[in-house]
């Protein structure tokens, strides 16, 4: 449909104005997508502004009988105590930032190291290697968590941001080399022969001159590994019940204390953790749909 | 687990005369190596491990006997297991839940992308906000919804009851009725980003000149969309629903937060109620059975992805 009304594009800039517009031969398509476009808009921003107002608003509001969609005052009053020592969120924020910053250093370096050989190297295994990543990236978490609980037991990694870092590379790594593998192949090999010719180890190529040439796909991989361990949340679930070791989604979790909930707090902290993701998806998102479309995300 | 079989089989065919190592073998072997060991460490053989503890009598913390497959008979077979129902009532849930969730992505997806992909001002800003949902931990999302959804002060229940439309709350999340389609709402809200991803990158690759042809040939634009877009679109549809489906089902986090299966199971898919059986019953037997009887139909889609993946690839 959208298609068909390209050729519009091509009248004139004094075209442009919206009585002309309204006379072109597909207005009534344009019209129906406008008003589809700000029904979808409202339908996404409508509980990322709630939230966020929510968090802003002093209980009494919260409480009230009656909602304005505008807090009536607003107050920091939840986000103070949230991140005051009545709460072990602070500490929280950090073990998912520990957790995440580990999972994208360790998995963009394999990734590069795996992705490297697979695209540029030959050996025997290549192939099949290059299989069991996309199988194990696919592989469903629900069915590792059991058994990945009973390991982290038995190891005493269980409470431990190690093991729940292991557990994020499950699905980081084989992402971060699928995705360098695809952007590797697009080099130009020359390169590299070139710098052979002239003496450099593989070793060297690979760091010298594939690395410093793949900075946007490194940071697409990084990007990912970060924001998919940050809000991971089945793995934290199994392997964390100490408050103290708890990621932010699953200390989020905990606070609900029977049927108590905390709104005002709940969704400040909801906001405070929901900031790295969106900061890097707002700035970054060149690098965050290229990610995207080479299959990276899950939905 | 059949996925594997097949890639080892490959491997040792494959393997392991030195001629045939290729040239660059002990350094190919030595950057591989890590990668190989998370794959083979943290997958495949917590993978077999599964279906290991599938075979047992095992509590956490006890002593596992072996039983064949006991648990699975109770699952799928034995009515008079307590477990027999819960588990045919999670395959029901999962199966709505999935399809429910693929068709409002869908939906969703697709007419996000096709407004996004044609002449509107500001495309760029328009992209941005509709793709938002995504970079929200899903976490968050949950307990928004959950928010919206409540029946004291929530802002849905205040409004309907503000404008008179309703007398008392709606039980958007207790009423078995309605619960698994206030999840999916949430859950559609957070996953279709993705779909207008995926479908918008796909439109972006269809030439425009069949457009222009059809446009010649007089074909208003719902002729061009079911004749040229769709058709055109299909390779991409088809892998979307395929990891969509993946995905979706196996995702714990909506069900868990604003329902935990609730009211009276109706919103139990099959992960949750292995995390239940894990984590809250403590058999870790019947646990890993009830993903892996699922499994099967995940290494089907998993095996199409993946040679889809690797042709794409070439």
């Amino acid at each position: 449909m959208a298609e068909a009304i390209r050729p519009v594009e091509s009248s004139r800039p004094g075209e442009r104005g919206l009585i002309l517009w309204l006379t072109q031969k597909n207005r009534a398509y344009y019209l129906v997508g406008y008003l589809l476009l700000l029904a979808l808009a409202l339908w996404t921003l409508f509980p990322v502004y709630w939230q966020l107002a929510t968090s802003l608003r002093a209980d009494v509001d919260l409480f009230s009988p009656t909602v304005t969609l505008v807090p009536r005052v607003l107050t920091g009053e939840h986000y103070e105590k949230i991140l005051g020592p009545s709460y072990p969120f602070l500490r929280q924020l950090r073990n998912s930032a520990v957790v995440a910053i580990a999972t994208t250093v360790v998995s963009t370096l394999l990734g590069a190291m795996a992705g490297y050989a697979l695209t540029r190297l030959r050996f025997a295994g290549r192939t099949v290697l290059a299989r069991l990543l996309v199988y194990a990236y696919l592989a469903p978490g629900t069915i590792l968590f059991i058994p990945l609980f009973v390991m982290m037991s038995r190891l005493g990694l269980r409470d431990n941001l190690v093991g729940l870092t292991l557990a994020y590379l499950t699905f980081t790594v084989p992402f971060a080399t699928w995705m360098l593998m695809g952007y590797f192949r697009t080099v130009p090999i020359e390169l590299e022969e070139a710098a052979l010719i002239d003496g450099a180890s593989r070793w060297q190529v690979l760091w010298r001159i594939m690395v410093p040439l793949s900075g946007p796909a490194l940071v697409v991989a990084a990007v990912f590994a970060f924001t998919l361990s940050w809000n991971e949340f089945l793995y934290a679930l199994v392997l964390l019940q100490k408050q103290q070791v708890m990621t932010a989604p699953v200390g989020l979790a905990a606070y609900v204390v029977g049927d108590q909930y905390y709104w005002g707090q709940m969704m400040a902290a909801a906001t405070i953790m929901s900031l790295p993701p969106l900061v890097i998806y707002l700035f970054g998102q060149r690098w965050v749909i290229a990610g995207w479309t080479a299959g990276a995300v899950k939905d | 687990m059949a996925l594997l079989r097949t890639a080892e089989r490959t491997a040792v065919s494959a393997a392991p005369r030195t001629s045939r190592l290729g040239r660059d073998f002990w350094l190919g072997y030595a950057l591989t190596l890590p990668a190989f060991v998370v794959v083979v460490g943290l997958v495949a053989y917590p993978l077999g491990y599964a279906f290991w503890l599938s075979l047992q009598d095992i509590k956490v913390g006890g002593q596992g006997q072996f039983i064949g497959l006991g648990n699975y008979a109770r699952l799928l077979l034995d009515s008079e297991s307590r477990i027999y129902g819960l588990f045919w009532n999670s395959v029901k849930v999962t199966a709505l839940y999935t399809a429910g969730a693929l068709a409002g992505k869908f939906i969703i997806g697709m007419i996000s992308a096709i407004i996004l992909h044609s002449q509107i001002r500001a495309r760029h800003f328009w992209r941005t906000l509709l793709f938002i949902p995504w970079a929200i931990p899903a976490v968050v999302s949950a307990f928004t919804w959950k928010w919206i959804y409540n029946d004291v002060n929530g802002v849905l229940n205040t409004l309907l009851t503000n404008l008179g439309l309703v007398e008392r709350p709606i039980l958007f999340l207790a009423d078995p009725k309605l619960a698994l389609w206030s999840v999916l709402i949430a859950a559609i809200w957070q996953g279709s980003p993705f779909w207008t991803m995926t479908f918008l990158a796909g439109l972006q690759a269809i030439p425009r000149e069949l457009y222009e042809a059809a446009a010649i040939d007089g074909a208003n634009p719902l002729q061009q969309y079911f004749r040229i877009t769709l058709p055109l679109l299909t390779p991409v549809i088809t892998v979307t629903v395929m990891l969509s489906a993946i995905w979706t089902s196996n995702a714990i986090q909506y069900v868990y937060i604003l329902t935990n299966g609730g009211p009276a199971n109706v919103t139990e898919t099959f992960p949750l109620l292995a995390y239940h059986e894990g984590m809250t019953a403590y058999d870790l037997g019947i646990a890993s059975a009830i993903p892996l009887v699922f499994f099967p139909i995940f290494a089907i889609l998993i095996y199409f992805l993946t040679r889809r993946m690797l042709r794409q690839e070439g």
